[in-house]
């Protein structure tokens, strides 16, 4: 065994011997009550994969469709230099290469590799001029509320934006959790020659799973986007503070849900919070919130196998925000958006919007 | 299964109990896969845990069946009971002394869907839950309101309040805020017949003997603990932090013996050893640390943080200032060493027991040179904590990299029950029995003792399929 193949072997072992410490924070574990999708029982079952002790390879496989892979464990890990989610999709690379993905995942992979989103249809959204690009994540281009509030939050701001993606062009990450890697890095290619043929120098993403996708998942497959990339509350903040968008502030009380990789991977919580205060709301935090927020349940990134579980994750964190009886939910992720539309769930963007003012 | 076990038993079931399972909780949450299997055959007793690793499993449940509701377990207890299928409760899987295997071909229970916050009193200052919420989610429901339990046990983000109830568990805060059967008021259990007891909340009552206590150590032998109401606190809105350090563990529990004499009441004492205070405070090295955290109203919690300041102060302690009650709050719930070791031929493991005061030092000395004695033994260390004003819980970790694990788990228990004993301590403070400690169980509470446990489990119980193996061995 390579050096580096024992460290990982180390790292799942002692995970797999754990106290599961970081289960309390699990969505798909805390929906179902199933202890077997904990985070050290699923270490446990790859350990014992590896080891070839288990008889039903088939069936392993199958749990390793049933993570959010939303990162909560690698959030309240005891130990600072591991991922479960980095073993999870090496299992599923395996049935994927096996040909053994749930018929929800293989669905999806295929519209995906066809199409670029889940439609099934192609539509490329190329307009705008600039060297600063929005993309338009295929989580969004159908949502006609979120780009028309983007595109009223880029004029009033006077942003010059190239927007582009839409129907065609996809960050890859489906097919990354479906465990197909050789589609995955196909798209990543896409995604790179899309942004240099552009000559764009800074990216603005609504999705914060594209976000990681792009910044830190495309390293997986040997790519590098020589592009800065912020995500939509990053260019918010940065717009409020540069006095670039005029507020008509109002009162109400907004329930702010965190989305799980805005959360947890890429470490923003407060920027919305502060985003939200400053449109003249108070805020009604859930019970799970920011550091301890739950997965909506997810659909467009295909990380949640099947759909009944992924249905069992949603009802659970629709309860969640219901309880704080807020006048308004918001997110900013277009996928939590869309999942969680039974509390009438609002992008960030279109807050901002309805409550812009022309700069005198 | 090519996975090994080595306490299954016979896990035939009856024909039609499947069906009839199935149609109670429905198909997803009856299970008989290899997956399932494997994640309830264990819970966190280290051996097995050590075990574990080479794909040694203690034993695998028949099948595991994950009920919505009591209603639902009284439906499937019902039928158990008259079908003689053997049944094991499984809330948090976090308990350390085999509480939760399921041995003998048992079916496991998992409780974990029962989940639920419920209700806040905030006149009354009590709180409900379902028993199958882990207790770190238990207080964030709380302190999102304001308030806390109190109970803040090492395994806070992996037992539940139903583990807590069943082992008669401490946490951390004990010394002010009480163990869990001060914080219980009432609660709903699920009997061996199937039938639902409801204990209803009330501060105290006065009808013959406590029926609550029989399931507050239980350990899912006696019932099945469905939801609780448990007292609660205002979070506190001043904390102060001291330390001190003492010239030998005797003067430490001295100090600590006269602080609550004087009725002060902080929510955390501990007294670590010359090598726990190394381990904890390598600043400090091999010294006797002592920490205190005081914690509340701020007039009542100045004068009780004042109080621990002067009797530690006219008795030979030493400010060490805030800084080691930050590390032991910030390292507190770090087991990160354990599996590490593991994947290296060692094993660690601890023990809790309790004492009085005169007997506090003596057991200390004779229960960590007669673990040092083991061979195999690389080290062994303790600390005091849970404190009362007639004694105290000692907690000694132990490790070693032993020749044949087996001889070595066991003559380092064999030592430290010997030495409990010897000092008239009890063999357990708050981790129970499980199956690992029926062992000493007799010579804990004598022959009669354990007639009479057995007696009421056989009341209770009388075809012994709750938890059979388990605390008083099915009864039998």
């Amino acid at each position: 065994m390579m050096a580096e193949d024992k460290k990982e072997a180390e790292k799942i072992a002692r995970c797999a011997m754990c106290a599961d410490m970081c289960k309390y924070s699990c969505p798909t574990y805390l929906a179902t009550g199933r202890e077997t999708l904990s985070p050290q029982k699923m270490a446990r079952l790859i350990v014992y994969d590896g080891k070839g002790l288990l008889e039903d390879e088939n069936g392993f496989l199958d749990f390793m469709f049933q993570s959010a892979m939303c990162g909560s464990c690698r959030k309240h890990c005891i130990y600072d230099d591991y991922d479960l989610r980095k073993f999870i999709h090496q299992a599923r690379v395996k049935a994927f290469d096996r040909g053994v993905v749930p018929e929800d995942v293989r669905k999806r992979v295929d519209a995906f590799r066809e199409f670029g989103n889940p439609y099934g249809e192609r539509e490329l959204i190329d307009k705008g001029a600039g060297d600063t690009g929005y993309f338009v994540s295929c989580s969004s281009y159908k949502d006609e509320d979120l780009l028309k509030a983007t595109e009223k939050m880029f004029s009033k701001s006077g942003l010059a934006i190239r927007r582009f993606g839409g129907g065609d062009i996809c960050c890859g990450a489906p097919l990354y959790y479906a465990g197909d890697m050789k589609g995955f890095k196909k798209a990543a290619l896409k995604m790179k020659t899309g942004i240099e043929s552009r000559r764009l120098r800074s990216i603005i993403v609504d999705c914060p799973t594209c976000v990681r996708t792009m910044t830190e998942t495309y390293r997986q497959v040997g790519i590098e986007l020589d592009v800065e990339i912020m995500h939509t509350v990053q260019l918010i903040e940065s717009l409020l503070k540069q006095g670039k968008l005029g507020l008509r502030k109002k009162h109400g009380s907004v329930t702010f849900h965190d989305p799980c990789i805005l959360s947890y991977d890429l470490a923003i919580s407060s920027t919305p919070r502060q985003i939200i205060t400053a449109l003249g709301f108070s805020l009604k935090e859930p019970v799970h919130s920011a550091d301890h927020t739950h997965c909506c349940g997810g659909a467009y990134g295909a990380k949640i196998g099947d759909h009944r579980l992924k249905d069992v994750v949603t009802s659970m964190r629709l309860t969640e925000l219901r309880q704080t009886g807020a006048d308004i939910y918001v997110t900013a992720c277009p996928t939590c958006k869309s999942v969680l539309s039974e509390v009438n769930m609002k992008y960030i963007t279109e807050l901002v919007a309805e409550r812009t003012v022309a700069k005198r | 299964m090519k996975v090994k076990t080595y306490m299954s038993g016979e896990g035939i079931l009856p024909p039609g109990f499947i069906e009839k399972v199935r149609r109670i909780v429905g198909d997803e949450h009856f299970s008989r896969r290899e997956g399932d299997l494997i994640s309830y055959s264990l819970d966190y007793w280290l051996y097995g845990v050590f075990l574990s690793q080479k794909g040694d499993l203690p034993a695998l449940p028949s099948a595991v069946i994950s009920p919505a509701s009591a209603a639902q377990i009284q439906e499937i207890i019902r039928y158990a009971s008259e079908s003689k299928v053997l049944i094991t409760p499984f809330g948090g899987g976090s308990g350390v002394l085999g509480a939760a295997i399921p041995l003998n071909g048992s079916v496991v229970l998992n409780l974990q869907r029962i989940n639920r916050f419920l209700n806040l009193d905030e006149i009354s200052l009590t709180a409900e839950f379902e028993a199958g919420i882990m207790g770190a989610n238990l207080e964030l429901e709380l302190n999102q309101r304001g308030y806390s339990a109190g109970n803040i046990p090492q395994s806070l983000y992996c037992s539940t309040l139903g583990g807590w109830i069943s082992t008669r568990a401490a946490g951390q805060f004990s010394t002010k805020y009480g163990k869990i059967e001060d914080m219980v008021l009432g609660m709903e259990v699920v009997l061996p017949d199937g039938n639902l007891l409801n204990i209803k909340s009330v501060p105290r009552r006065s009808v013959g003997p406590s029926l609550k206590d029989l399931f507050l150590g239980g350990e899912g032998t006696l019932g099945i603990v469905t939801r609780a109401t448990i007292s609660v606190h205002p979070l506190p809105e001043l904390t102060v932090k001291q330390s001190f350090i003492f010239p030998s563990i005797e003067a430490a529990l001295d100090v600590v013996r006269r602080v609550l004499r004087a009725e002060a009441r902080p929510a955390v004492v501990r007294i670590f050893d010359e090598a726990e205070s190394s381990r904890y405070f390598p600043g400090i090295g091999r010294k006797v640390v002592t920490i205190f955290i005081s914690e509340g109203e701020p007039e009542y919690t100045t004068l009780d943080a004042r109080v621990i300041r002067r009797i530690s102060r006219e008795n030979g302690g030493k400010s060490s200032g805030e800084e080691p009650v930050d590390i032991w709050l910030q390292k507190r719930f770090d087991i990160g060493l354990g599996p590490v070791l593991m994947q290296y031929g060692g094993i660690v493991d601890t023990i809790e027991v309790s004492a009085l005061f005169k007997d506090a030092a003596g057991l200390y000395r004779d229960m960590v040179a007669g673990m040092k004695a083991v061979e195999g033994v690389l080290e062994v260390s303790g600390h005091y904590s849970h404190f009362y004003r007639e004694g105290a819980c000692l907690y000694v970790t132990f490790a070693g990299v032993p020749k044949d694990p087996l001889r070595y788990y066991q003559d380092t228990w064999d030592a430290a029950m010997k030495a409990t004993l010897q000092n008239n301590g009890s063999i357990s403070h708050h981790h129970g029995v499980g199956f690992w400690r029926i062992q000493y169980l007799e010579q804990e509470l004598g022959a009669s003792g354990v007639g009479l446990l057995k007696s009421i489990k056989r009341a209770v119980d009388p075809e012994g399929i709750l938890n059979r193996g388990k605390l008083v061995d099915g009864g039998r």
